[in-house]
């Protein structure tokens, strides 16, 4: 496998997973945000903050507002992690290792493209109507991951996109709890017990987790309780736990993985050691980012390893 | 159905489908028997079907307009353009008689040089030409095969001959589109398929791929093939990366590959080096290595060449390929099928006038009202006067660039090519078009069923390059009983 086609397929891989998360958490704050009383602490811009996309907003919006902001996350190509731009991302990828994947691939990644572009540019676009869209990109990306599982080899390509796809996830993972320790940070104390578990039941909806959650944990829901299962339930495919055996399972399958398997174990052990009864906001926002950092030392220990001979291209043309 | 309407012809071209007299032609009467039963508007239909499809295939082409790189759906006709099995057999035989010929010539000019010693093809020509590698002399790749894939443009005149227009032998593009155009077809009329015996062409990928594996230097082994493309901005990367896809090769982009030490080439892999033995470079001569042709290419492989000479790696078509790629020596293949072969050419080139020979210069430039003149060494259909359709200004600035460079150029008559039906809104309408067969050569001689056919969707129109309007056909070679 070409070094720079294995990099192309992780982050295809990233990129689709990325852009589906992106439209679940969009879905589940508009569900969320028709349930939280007046004057709760809670605003659109907590999406950016998650994300890490604040400062970029700010510089070319300005004031947070839901229409902006849903522009910037939806469909504006000049934000990097945007649905738009991510997707594009994905097909620009694609055209670059279509001999490798089923033929069917590029088509599904293709039509996901041409959907985007025709419905996701609308201006004007109300609640519901963006609901419909959103949905379409997670019913055409989940299409996607259904034809690979269903046709394809689990040769080493599959492993890359696996690792891409595990590792956005378990970071996307991290950012959607997040919310909730942005929402509660400035916590006055005042926030009834009944919103508190509404959003908790919007991170677990975000994750599509609320069921599982349900049947797997209990009715009510809880802070701690809903941290430790997205966290560490192996069982339930978004949680960090599972993400990170599955990438377990890349690492084992790939040449040479020892580096990225280090970094693996860090981050396991970290998260064995982590307790979530009676967790404070703050602990948790610093759970979260240490989880994120641990995600981060993966994938630069996979960038070393594999990709590493693609990006040390020489200086410069010769003589220009 | 109404299918030809009575007002049909637009001029005196010959139209491959529809006979003079209105009626199909003996090979295409099962095709409008059929197109004929169609309820109205299904014709239209099926077209708006097959335009959603190759929109969601993404069979695409990049046009490079305004600055930004635009990636077009390809335009495809729904009406098939079809030729009799008789005439093909015919063409064929052409076909691979002049391949043959051609790579005996650019083996001779690399090596010998018997044919501009018996006097038959004039040193200045080849002094002159832009596409002779010095680099390459004394070289005998395997075979003696210098130009593994040539595209052949093949185009018909009003009395029905057949002419070959020009031999595309650097990286001629198109036979991805051939494939995708019949996938398309029998998708789409897949009755059509049932009732006729048309022959297929999906056997092209297994071909190319036998005729670079046989250029191997490490025989006995599963040879590593490669596709080297300059990458996703090139007008024909859709292609580059289907034909990777179809044959089981590696795609390839420069910065993929370095040549070590021992001349070998390598491939940089998740798990270090791996050799590579075939590359089907899909980059021009000059911009394929920098250490040996021009210095700034960023898209090539320094120490390719070097690699090649020592006899490392099989590339093709070879470096050095084009010198015969050229529209002056063009004029001149008749007469280098004669002299290596013996034999008369199955297929006539276009009657043309070199304009560094003092009488015809002359008479091109007295004619060029009529005629079309084409600089050697362009190819797109960019560069070039069509005589009649030119302004004064036009015809005035290339009479002066033929009496300063009269080398670089050649003039032919303005032919008017054939027609085809092809479907415009709902009704069908004759649009010139040409054909460009694909022929390999290595270990064996192949060419491809039919080729790809190029139709310039204007009304009138002779140009049918894809950069420049053009659309293309499926092309039917069919058994009749006649």
């Amino acid at each position: 496998m070409l070094s720079r086609v294995a990099e192309n397929l992780y982050w295809m891989a990233r990129y689709l997973e990325r852009a589906e998360n992106t439209a679940r958490l969009i879905n589940s704050t508009t569900q969320l945000l028709l349930d939280l009383p007046r004057g709760a602490s809670f605003g659109w811009d907590v999406l950016l903050r998650v994300a890490g996309l604040d400062d970029l907003y700010g510089r070319t919006y300005g004031v947070p507002n839901e229409a902006d902001i849903m522009r910037f996350l939806i469909q504006d190509e000049a934000n990097p992690s945007s649905i738009a731009s991510s997707i594009r991302c994905a097909r620009e990828n694609t055209r670059t290792f279509r001999e490798v994947l089923p033929r069917e691939f590029w088509e599904r990644v293709n039509s996901l493209y041409l959907y985007v572009r025709a419905n996701a540019a609308d201006e004007a676009m109300s609640r519901s109507q963006r609901y419909a869209v959103l949905d379409g990109v997670i019913e055409r990306r989940q299409a996607i991951v259904g034809l690979l599982m269903g046709t394809m080899s689990h040769d080493v390509a599959y492993q890359f996109i696996e690792l891409g796809r595990n590792l956005e996830r378990a970071d996307m993972t991290t950012r959607i709890v997040d919310v909730n320790s942005a929402v509660l940070l400035p916590s006055d104390g005042a926030v009834s017990r009944a919103v508190l578990e509404r959003l908790w039941m919007g991170t677990l909806k975000a994750l599509s987790a609320y069921q599982m959650y349900r049947r797997h944990v209990g009715v009510h829901i809880e802070g701690a309780g809903v941290v430790q299962f997205v966290l560490t339930d192996s069982p339930f495919p978004r949680s960090v736990a599972h993400c990170l055996s599955e990438i377990e399972g890349c690492l084992a399958a790939l040449p040479n993985s020892d580096g990225a398997m280090k970094a693996m174990r860090t981050a396991w052990r970290r998260l064995e050691q982590m307790r979530f009864e009676g967790l404070p906001p703050v602990v948790l926002h610093d759970y979260l980012d240490q989880v994120q950092a641990d995600l981060g030392a993966i994938h630069a220990a996979v960038a070393q390893q594999y990709f590493y001979l693609h990006q040390a291209r020489p200086a410069g043309p010769v003589g220009g | 159905m109404d299918l030809i309407p009575p007002d049909y012809f637009l001029n005196d071209a010959y139209d491959e489908l529809i006979a003079p007299d209105g009626r199909p032609r003996p090979a295409a009467r099962a095709l409008f028997q059929y197109l004929g039963s169609l309820e109205p508007g299904v014709l239209a239909a099926r077209r708006d079907a097959v335009d959603a499809a190759i929109m969601a295939m993404g069979i695409t082409f990049t046009v490079y307009s305004d600055g930004a790189n635009i990636d077009r759906a390809w335009p495809f006709d729904i009406v098939p353009r079809v030729i009799p099995r008789s005439e093909w057999e015919r063409i064929e035989a052409g076909l691979k008689q002049r391949l043959t010929a051609l790579n005996l010539f650019i083996d001779d000019l690399y090596n010998a040089q018997r044919i501009v010693k018996d006097g038959i093809f004039p040193l200045e020509v080849l002094e002159g030409s832009k596409n002779f590698r010095e680099q390459c002399r004394g070289i005998s790749p395997r075979f003696g095969v210098w130009a593994h894939i040539c595209g052949t443009d093949l185009v018909r005149d009003k009395d029905g001959t057949v002419y070959v227009l020009e031999d595309n032998l650097r990286v001629p593009s198109g036979v991805s589109y051939m494939l995708e155009n019949r996938q398309l077809m029998k998708r789409l009329f897949p009755e059509m398929f049932q009732a006729m015996t048309i022959l297929p062409v999906d056997d092209y990928p297994t071909q190319l791929y036998d005729t670079l594996a046989a250029l191997s230097p490490r025989d006995g082994e599963r040879p590593v093939v490669a596709v080297l493309t300059p990458g996703i901005y090139n007008s024909a990367y859709f292609e580059h990366s289907y034909l990777a896809q179809q044959m089981g090769a590696v795609l390839v982009e420069g910065s993929d590959l370095a040549v070590g030490d021992d001349d070998c080439v390598y491939m940089k892999t998740i798990t270090g080096l791996r050799r590579v033995d075939v590359i089907y470079r899909r980059i021009d001569d000059d911009f394929m290595d920098p250490e040996a042709f021009r210095p700034d290419s960023a898209l090539g492989v320094p120490g390719l060449m070097r690699a090649w000479r020592a006899g490392k790696v099989g590339i093709a078509n070879a470096p050095g390929s084009g010198v015969a790629d050229d529209k002056v020596v063009y004029a001149f293949v008749p007469r280098i099928i004669r002299y290596y072969l013996a034999e008369d050419p199955i297929l006539p080139n276009v009657p043309s006038w070199l304009c560094m020979v003092d009488e015809d210069r002359d008479y091109v430039l007295e004619h060029i009202d009529d005629l079309v003149v084409k600089p050697a060494n362009e190819s797109g259909g960019y560069g070039m006067l069509i005589g009649p359709r030119a302004t004064a200004a036009q015809r005035d600035n290339f009479r002066a660039l033929i009496r300063e460079n009269p080398r670089n150029y050649m003039a032919q008559p303005t032919l008017t090519i054939s027609t085809a039906a092809t479907l415009v809104g709902d009704r069908l309408a004759p649009r010139h078009l040409d054909l460009r067969p694909f022929v390999l050569q290595s270990q064996k001689l192949y060419a491809t069923t039919g080729g790809l056919t190029r139709v310039a969707l204007r009304e009138g129109s002779l140009v049918v390059n894809s950069s420049q309007g053009g659309g293309s056909k499926d092309t039917w070679i069919v058994d009749t009983e006649e």
